[in-house]
């Protein structure tokens, strides 16, 4: 009876409509996410057709993957000589004082490098942006509406060229050094930043805004009588802040700072761009640069050393244990999209005079140093910074933005992410679409399953899904349609699909829940079968989120980065923009290659705040933008 | 036009057992009302007739045949739903043409059935308007239409009425039946006003924690409750308990204390016997400050309480330990600790069984 009831029941659940959707759905999340990441770890347990740990006792015993203790000191300082150029053009030797942050080291290996930055950068990112948060939500003050828009500039994507201008700027005769040392003789030393610590420079500099963005929603989300009866019984300041607001805000801190944990580990961005500023390096001594390097040989040898498999398996490891570990105080689904805050009045406060200063104090440096990556790939694109050899551009010029359509290779990495973002795009709403609709509104088993399944690529460090790419496809399907070494270009279609389908799962599911049941009700009880519905009532009033997903899904796979460069090794004519940048940037020599890049990030950019403007028109909230 | 059959319909979810082995008989063109306070499982039952929601025991009959398995967007059901449901993407027009579209009626005969429901609900001219620019009567109302438009062969309407403004409820009630009745359609409704299901039903089945308690015509199920919890869910009234200690034909007297009052059982098949403990059900509106000329319990107390409501006022009357209810003329000028008098005819007065009234059901009756 029990059993036959069952039956009956999820009968009447799997309509034809409701098995369309659960196949379109779960076929690619499974074909294109699950299946090549299960492949990925399975190889990493095998060798010469046994099961074994020996890929990882390799990474184990291999001293440039784990060095304890760690190798060379933060700080060093030594003098070398250099030609200095007089007035009348006579050259005299001098000597110069140099201070060297991370050139020499620390290093602690690939792994616990890896380790290293991202829980440094968490750190610093979560501080930054909860006291930006606080201060933008809590306080009033002249220049609050720029700072807001100001403040989420770093969150414009221009992958490698953002760091490539902060290397141009920290290096020995960057920038700085040329107003404080040069010119003004402020600073005693010549001061170098590399390695490591310019790697959590970059990275902090563009990942706190996600931190700031999600934190800020959780405090204006909070409800002011809460924080008022704190008052009423006697509460103010900091210890207000402690005991009520912080634990309040504690969810948007810990899911920013989640994702910032492991866009860290992920990112390819920092130690390619700084490799493009000054050559070899310490940054490049992190697993994402590692897996990246053994795809480029990949490409000439046909496929990547096993212990790939296991160092991806530890990224994966490591992503997993962080979200685990605030698995009690966020669930996956808050990650994509913040909700609309502002629904009370809000608890805004006009600082004093004294609050004020220290206000401007923290948030006029914080937006200068961190829009300036942004401000720079625009400088390097319009002028001839990128060639003057000099620490400041000379004059403005269009030939890099003309390049982009002149340069035969340029402008085919736009013509490929264009088709790649655009046909991940009908993918995304088909599938997005169908999750969607099956989690809000059918109880079938497995649903859970599917939408974790829609939700978890945000936590996937995509340079793992390249590798799970690799082993499965291009083993099942070698010398196929399909094959990574044949069509990366394919592939990278259904990587951008599963990568940033959660944008579009996320709006339109949202878009359920504000739309009755009773609307779909009304037209069964009219006689109108499940799928008419689904045509003729869901879809027009889901329709804006859609969109609204959509242009978001498409954007963020414009300027996806980790398996965009990893995968176009295996086939550079098919590689989109962000391959063609990270070429421009890190393997190409020749001369002003870098501002073409910078053109490309321009146009990326651009791209970016359209979308973003119209998506948040259509959605009518504020949406995470979670780029990368 | 149709006859809803229910028999043993039972839903559970998950614990909660929302419908409990619910069987009736509706008849055509019959006005029935579900009435109960909410979580009652009415709704369920109501959804349960739609296909909404299908039973996990029992069977549903329109007319003979049977229509458990049957989806809901094969039954030709007409529902008003609780929000109305209208689709803000569509007009006024489209939103009642659709399920003609549905059933693929040509666009002529579309358009001259969508007018003349219009005119049946008195929308005529306002076929172009988004619902968002409508009043929620006028809402209403279209949905009203977009359900009957389609001849539907029984009209299910969720509380359609708890969203309206007092005023407005009590025209769209009046209205709703006149439609009905002109109509002849057979229609189901769920409330949980008792005042609403008394205008409006021709019969009402009145329900509590998924059972039904009592079915019967407004008139029955008000005067004569069969159950401590429909006596008390329907307008206000005193119980008392006592132990039966005589009765002749269907007169009981039961011992209050010392105090003798004299009843009727309500129903042929509730019997009481000697000695049992039963409760004694006083209506406030039944009682009289005059001895009138038809046999009748008397009661002797001290004015504890006055609440002037407008039309009448309401006494709570001290008796020895107990109190009761009463309501008297709003002439009448009385002081709180006077002494008073007051009757109730027997055949006002009901005396019910203890036995089969559940805990939850008596303990709420005492909050005089």
């Amino acid at each position: 009876m029990q059993l036959a009831q069952r039956i009956k029941l999820l009968r009447r659940e799997f309509d034809r409509l409701t098995i369309i959707q659960v196949i379109i759905a779960f076929s690619i999340l499974i074909f294109f996410l699950l299946v090549p990441i299960f492949s990925m770890l399975v190889s990493a347990f095998i060798h010469e057709g046994s099961f074994t740990f020996k890929h990882f006792e390799d990474i184990a015993s291999d001293k440039e993957m784990i060095k304890i203790p760690p190798k060379g000191t933060w700080i060093k300082v030594e003098e070398r000589y250099k030609f200095r150029i007089l007035p009348n053009g006579s050259r005299v030797l001098v000597t110069e004082r140099i201070l060297a942050i991370g050139v020499e080291g620390p290093d602690f290996g690939y792994i616990l490098n890896t380790i290293f930055v991202a829980v440094v950068v968490t750190i610093f990112t979560s501080i930054l942006g909860l006291v930006a948060a606080f201060i933008m939500a809590r306080y009033d003050f002249p220049g609050k509406m720029l700072f807001r828009v100001v403040l989420l500039i770093p969150m414009l994507a221009t992958p490698f060229v953002n760091a490539y201008v902060l290397g141009r700027v920290l290096g020995p005769y960057g920038l700085l050094n040329y107003i404080f040392f040069d010119t003004l003789h402020i600073i005693p030393y010549r001061i170098i930043i590399s390695g490591l610590p310019a790697v959590i420079l970059i990275q902090t500099l563009s990942y706190f805004p996600i931190v700031y963005l999600n934190t800020l929603s959780a405090i204006i989300n909070i409800d002011p009588s809460l924080e008022e009866q704190a008052e009423n019984l006697g509460a103010k300041g900091f210890k207000l802040f402690r005991t009520v607001t912080l634990p309040l805000a504690l969810p948007g801190l810990m899911a920013g700072a989640t994702i910032v944990f492991i866009f860290s580990m992920e990112d390819l961005g920092a130690p390619i761009g700084l490799s493009g500023a000054f050559g070899e390096g310490l940054y490049t001594k992190l697993i994402s640069f590692k897996i990246y390097d053994e795809f480029r040989k990949a490409s000439q040898l046909g496929q990547v050393h096993p212990t790939t498999y296991a160092l991806a398996v530890i990224l994966l490891l490591l992503a997993a244990t962080a979200f685990l570990g605030i698995k009690k105080y966020v669930t996956l689904k808050q990650y994509a999209m913040l909700s609309k805050g502002g629904r009370w009045s809000p608890r805004v406060r006009r600082p004093k005079i004294k609050g004020l200063i220290a206000i401007y104090a923290f948030l006029i440096p914080l937006v200068i140093i961190s829009a300036y990556p942004q401000i720079g790939v625009v400088l390097l694109a319009f002028t001839d910074w990128g060639i003057s050899g000099l620490p400041y551009p000379t004059k403005f010029t269009t030939e890099y933005l003309y390049s982009l359509i002149s340069k035969s290779e340029v402008l085919r990495s736009i013509m490929n992410s264009m088709m790649y973002a655009g046909s991940a795009v009908l993918l995304i709403v088909l599938v997005g679409t169908s999750a969607a609709y099956v989690v809000a509104r059918r109880r079938i088993p497995g649903r859970d399953f599917l939408d974790a399944l829609s939700t978890i690529p945000i936590a996937v460090p995509g340079i793992i899904v390249a590798v799970g790419y690799l082993v499965f496809f291009s083993v099942v399907f070698s010398e196929t349609l399909l094959d990574p070494f044949i069509n990366p270009g394919l592939l990278l279609i259904f990587t951008y699909t599963v990568r940033r389908l959660p944008f579009t799962v996320r709006a339109v599911f949202a878009g359920l829940q504000q739309t009755h049941v009773s609307l779909e009700e009304a037209s069964l009880n009219l006689g109108a079968s499940r799928t008419v519905t689904f045509f003729r009532i869901v879809l027009p009033l889901i329709s804006a989120n859609i969109i609204g997903g959509a242009i978001l899904s498409f954007v963020y796979s414009m300027s996806e980065v980790s398996t965009s460069i990893t995968l176009s090794n295996l086939n550079p004519a098919q590689g989109p923009i962000t391959f063609e940048m990270s070429q421009l940037i890190y393997a190409s020599a020749a001369v002003g290659t870098v501002s073409i890049a910078a053109a490309l990030g321009v146009l990326l950019m651009t791209l970016q705040i359209i979308a973003i403007t119209v998506s948040n028109y259509i959605l009518k909230q504020r949406v995470a933008f979670l780029g990368v | 036009m149709v006859t809803v059959t229910l028999k043993n319909i039972t839903k559970r979810f998950g614990e909660v057992i929302a419908a409990d082995r619910i069987t009736l008989k509706i008849e055509h063109g019959e006005f029935f009302t579900f009435l109960g306070p909410s979580g009652c499982g009415k709704t369920t039952t109501l959804r349960i007739i739609a296909g909404l929601e299908y039973p996990d025991e029992g069977e549903i009959y329109f007319d003979d045949e049977n229509v458990t398995e049957l989806p809901p967007y094969k039954r030709n059901t007409g529902m008003v739903f609780q929000n109305y449901a209208l689709w803000p993407h569509m007009t006024v027009f489209d939103n009642i043409a659709y399920g003609l579209k549905i059933r693929g009626v040509p666009k002529e005969e579309i358009r001259r059935k969508v007018l003349e429901v219009l005119e049946l609900v008195k929308l005529r001219g306002l076929e172009n308007r988004y619902p968002t620019q409508l009043s929620g009567g006028q809402q209403q109302r279209v949905a009203l239409a977009r359900a009957l438009v389609i001849e539907p062969r029984v009209l299910l309407l969720d509380e359609p009425l708890s969203n309206l403004d007092a005023k407005l409820r009590i025209e769209m009630r009046e209205e709703i039946k006149r439609l009905q009745k002109k109509l002849g359609i057979t229609a189901i409704y769920v409330t949980h006003d008792q005042e609403e299901a008394m205008v409006i039903s021709d019969r009402i089945a009145v329900m509590n924690q998924g059972r039904i308690m009592q079915v019967g015509e407004p008139r029955e199920v008000y005067r004569r409750p069969q159950n401590l919890f429909v006596a008390s869910f329907l307008g206000r009234c005193t119980i008392l308990k006592g132990i039966v200690h005589s009765i002749k034909e269907d007169m009981v007297t039961v011992l209050h204390g010392d105090h003798k009052i004299t009843g009727v059982i309500p129903a042929r098949d509730i019997k009481v016997k000697i000695d049992e403990e039963v409760a004694i059900i006083l209506r406030p509106e039944d009682f009289y400050i005059e001895k009138p000329n038809k046999p009748s319990n008397e009661f002797n107390g001290i004015i504890d309480w006055i609440s002037f409501t407008g039309p009448y006022t309401e006494l709570r009357i001290k008796i020895g330990k107990t109190a009761i209810l009463a309501n008297v003329s709003s002439d009448l000028v009385l002081k709180r600790g006077e002494k008073i008098t007051v009757y109730i005819p027997y055949i006002n007065t009901i005396i019910l069984p203890l036995r089969e009234a559940g805990e939850v059901a008596y303990s709420r009756e005492f909050r005089i």
